[in-house]
């Protein structure tokens, strides 16, 4: 049986003690890791492209909103049946543009700019055409992409 | 800023009592129009001798102009879609009738366009070209020597220079501004009847006119003959609104007709303090989400819900024109829920930061230990001996 | 256990080495405590390759990724805020490490005879670390380190003959662009790391064949006291004061990334006009703010150009010192002063630099 006064115990404890929070400093370096190593939620950074939901359940002549990144986007299924995405910051004042199926154009409501399905402006103060994202569709899921260059 | 510009245009007004022609018109109609297509000196001067042209009487001027000008046929060969009835507008305007009536102090073609170096109004150098059309309007219309004699005021130039539209034109260069000529018209350039001016407004601040034409106040306004838009804001001076012009308090707008007696106060109570609510919590998000990340941590998601919480913001301010408690209260209620969002996300950045904070107090206690344990093995290693 | 042992024992041969370290010593005294330094830089060095591992598991070496692949990994990945203010702190310190090693092995005089290859492979360690230091700052492509890397190798351009080459060396082009990125990313992961791992197990080999260098006036000091220098057990003693010191580092590094993370900055916008104060890494800074007090000429020639060739030649010098330095009291009193001074210069510079910039 050890006792801890004895030279040799009062060793073991210290060698022991020492173990402990030397295994306690390890695994503090190696839970941060491990959890590092696992790949998130959301495995990369959407920088180049997102996905923008369910293909299927965009009607014609309707648009969902989307986050791009931290600006927003609008993508649309126009009478026609075909998929258009754009940024959705309005090119005058910065508000955010939405769809009117009536008019089948995007609007902004703050100064009532209008762009058509080209994303250009056409009518009201917008100086210039929004920024139009590439669109496509893989399993039912649809993909917002940067046209490059 | 503003001062800015309301500085520059004095300096257009002080110049503009200087130099009536400071350039030789020979020279000057070297970049006219007029020569590009090929018209000369006699096309608008009788010839008085060799280089000589006698100058037409400022009553002329109008109708000299309009002989080509008002001319389809013959304007259609040079500019098949250009409009010819510049000079039928002309008459309409207070300039144009004083002018037939003999008042030669107000404002003719050339007043505008210039005599000679006459360039197309979409030309950065014409006088009549957005960017430059107010301080040509200002030579007159800000000079009190001019005006006073004609019975007016000569405010508005440097009212409008105060403005959030002139501010849009002449520091962002957004043309899309209105300018004199949007409101006034050009060649009619008459001061907009009262219940029209406000159509001028609608072209842009299309919403605010819908909201308001199917509030109560639509009819009201037109019973007492007051313009819809101009009363609240102004028709020169139209500052940016802020949320304390709702109210019945001594300085706030609705107080020109509303008191605190009526039913219409508590509504608009209401209203007000939903404003004030909403700008508190968009401002405590702002400081949130900035503490968190002047702390190190990054709140993507929070500034996107604020940049939210701002357009609601805006809808709401917009949807006060409808003078009615609903559309409001629901934008305004967005509103507040994304500044929530918002605010929520920088409290739980601020919470992840304390959780790390914690996460290391607990590391550094264990290294602590460690050493601890450690100094005492080292201490209690065998002495080094001596040689 | 024992097992085990024996049979990597009788492949690897390993035993008379671990014999070999039971019985080694290191020299114990006054000046003895500045032998960690050395270990020390070792210990960050260790880090950095295990930190870069990781953020090599994210990162993308594009300009048109870069700066949202570090954003990623600092919000989306878990502890991926740690890992990456860990090394870019780790590099920091490991700078100071290798300088006070350097300063400390040249006041103490450790590089004489027959040390010199490892002085040699030292001084060329620290202008590595410096390499590492500059190719990596530029990889988070923020705006701050975009203008840096442009002000940096637009110094080089002030070498005659060569130096529009090395401009174009560096940055894979006549500018600085998302060519620079990813030239600096494979120097950075591949080049300098292969670099670094053959001088580092040079470096420790002499070490270790050498064991650790006394300083002459406590040899001299030894002739009649002799307990002025003692043998102090490699195992466990040394070992475990060691053990301690890296410990430190470990504690230092976890609390400055917690209270003072890296920033992640603005992203890097080629076409903008460079903000106002823009420097360097704090160990460039002494040769920055040099840079900028040389008067335009110096008997006609070009002064940065003479400033360049001033600290070129000062490093040169400083690689050979223990060819150039002599044997005697007098010369190794020479050597302090010169390094005194030079450490003095250096302090100084980086002072005038931080405080130009703190307002």
């Amino acid at each position: 049986m050890h006792s801890h006064n004895t030279p040799s115990g009062r060793r073991s404890v210290l060698n022991w003690l020492l173990g402990l929070w030397g295994g306690g400093v390890c695994g503090a370096v190696l839970y941060p890791v491990a959890r590092y190593l696992a790949p998130p939620e959301i495995p990369e950074a959407a920088t180049q492209s997102v996905m923008a939901g369910s293909a299927e359940s965009l009607a014609p002549n309707s648009a969902r909103a989307v986050a791009f990144g931290s600006r927003p986007a609008i993508v649309i299924r126009t009478a026609a049946g075909d998929l258009r995405a754009f940024s959705a910051t309005c090119t005058h004042l910065d508000c955010t543009v939405q769809y009117r199926p009536d008019l089948q154009r995007l609007w902004c409501a703050c100064h009532n700019g209008q762009y058509d399905l080209n994303g250009r402006n056409v009518a009201g103060p917008p100086p210039r055409p929004l920024e139009a994202f590439d669109v496509n569709v893989k399993d039912d899921q649809i993909a917002l992409s940067r046209r490059s260059g | 800023m503003r001062s800015a510009w309301a500085a520059l245009i004095a300096l257009a007004l002080w110049q503009a009592n200087g130099s009536a022609q400071a350039v030789d018109p020979a020279t000057a109609f070297a970049d006219d129009v007029h020569a590009a297509a090929g018209l000369t000196c006699t096309a608008c001067h009788k010839a008085q001798g060799p280089g000589s042209y006698a100058a037409p009487a400022r009553t002329a001027i109008a109708p000299l102009c309009a002989t080509c000008h008002s001319d389809a046929g013959y304007m259609r060969r040079f500019d098949p879609q250009v409009r010819v009835d510049q000079f039928l507008q002309y008459q309409t305007s207070t300039h144009g009738r004083r002018m037939a009536a003999g008042e030669t102090r107000v404002a003719t073609c050339s007043d505008c366009h210039e005599a000679h170096g006459i360039t197309r109004v979409r030309d950065a150098r014409s006088p009549v070209a957005p960017l430059n059309v107010t301080m040509t309007c200002a030579r007159c219309h800000g000079n009190p020597s001019i005006m006073k004699p004609l019975g007016r005021s000569a405010a508005p130039p440097t009212d409008w220079a105060a403005s959030v539209h002139a501010a849009a034109l002449l520091q962002r260069g957004d043309t899309s501004a209105p300018t004199c000529a949007a409101c006034h018209g050009s060649h009619g350039a008459t001061p907009p009847g009262v219940t029209s001016v406000a159509n001028v407004c609608a072209q842009c601040h299309l919403r605010q006119a819908e909201l308001f034409r199917a509030s109560p106040k639509k009819d009201i306004f037109d019973a007492i003959g007051q313009p819809e838009c101009l009363v609240c804001h102004n028709n020169h001076r139209i500052e940016s609104p802020a949320d304390h012009w709702v109210g019945v308090q001594e300085g706030a707008v609705c107080a020109q007709c509303h008191d605190a007696s009526g039913d219409s106060a508590q509504a608009i109570g209401t209203i007000r303090q939903a404003l004030d609510g909403l700008a508190a919590s968009v401002a405590a998000a702002d400081v949130s989400l900035a503490r968190a990340e002047r702390a190190g941590m990054l709140v993507d998601a929070g500034r996107l819900a604020l940049r939210a919480a701002r357009e609601q913001q805006v809808q709401a301010r917009v949807l006060v024109h409808a003078f009615a408690a609903e559309p409001f209260n629901a934008a305004a209620a967005e509103g507040a829920a994304s500044a929530r969002r918002a605010l929520d996300a920088g409290e739980a950045a601020f919470r992840e930061l304390q959780v790390r904070r914690a996460g290391l107090g607990v590391a550094t206690l264990l290294i602590i230990a460690f050493l601890i344990t450690l100094w005492i093995k080292i201490r209690r290693l065998p002495d080094l001996p001596s040689s | 256990m024992r097992g085990v042992r024996a049979w990597l024992d009788e492949r690897l041969a390993f035993s008379d080495v671990i014999d070999a370290l039971r019985h080694k010593t290191v020299p114990h005294h006054r000046y003895s405590v500045w032998y960690y330094f050395g270990g020390m830089t070792l210990f960050l060095f260790g880090i950095q390759v295990g930190t870069g591992a990781l953020l090599l598991l994210y990162y993308r070496p594009s300009a048109a990724e870069a700066y949202e692949s570090v954003q990623f990994i600092v919000t989306r990945v878990p502890f991926g805020w740690l890992v990456r203010s860990i090394h870019a702190w780790s590099a920091n310190l490991m700078v100071a490490c290798a300088v006070a090693h350097l300063f400390s092995v040249l006041f103490l005089h450790a590089y004489r005879r027959p040390r010199e290859l490892t002085w040699f492979s030292g001084v060329l360690l620290l202008l590595l670390t410096l390499a590492f230091g500059f190719t990596g700052y530029l990889l988070p492509w923020n705006e701050v380190s975009f203008f840096a890397t442009r002000v940096g190798t637009d110094i080089a351009a002030a070498v005659p003959l060569m130096g529009r080459g090395i401009v174009r060396f560096m940055r894979g082009g006549d500018e600085v662009t998302g060519a620079t990125l990813t030239r600096l990313f494979g120097f950075h992961v591949a080049v300098l790391p292969a670099i670094a791992s053959g001088l580092v197990a040079l470096h420790l080999l002499l070490v270790q064949r050498h064991g650790m260098s006394v300083p002459p006036s406590i040899e001299r000091q030894a002739v009649h006291d002799p307990a002025a220098v003692r043998a102090m057990p490699f195992i466990p003693h040394f070992l475990l004061r060691d053990l301690f010191a890296w410990t430190i580092v470990l504690a230092v590094l976890a609390a400055l990334s917690t209270f003072y993370p890296w920033e992640l900055g603005t992203k890097a916008d080629p076409f903008a006009p460079a903000p106002a104060g823009i420097r360097p890494e704090w160990y460039f800074l002494w040769a920055f703010e040099s840079l900028k007090h040389v008067p335009p000429t110096i008997a006609g020639i070009n002064g940065e150009l003479i400033a360049v060739a001033v600290m070129g030649a000062g490093a040169l010098a400083a690689l050979l010192l223990p060819l150039l330095a002599g044997h005697t009291a007098r010369a190794r009193r020479a050597v302090v002063w010169v390094g005194a001074v030079a450490l003095l210069f250096m302090a100084l510079m980086t002072g005038l630099a931080l405080s130009a910039a703190a307002p």
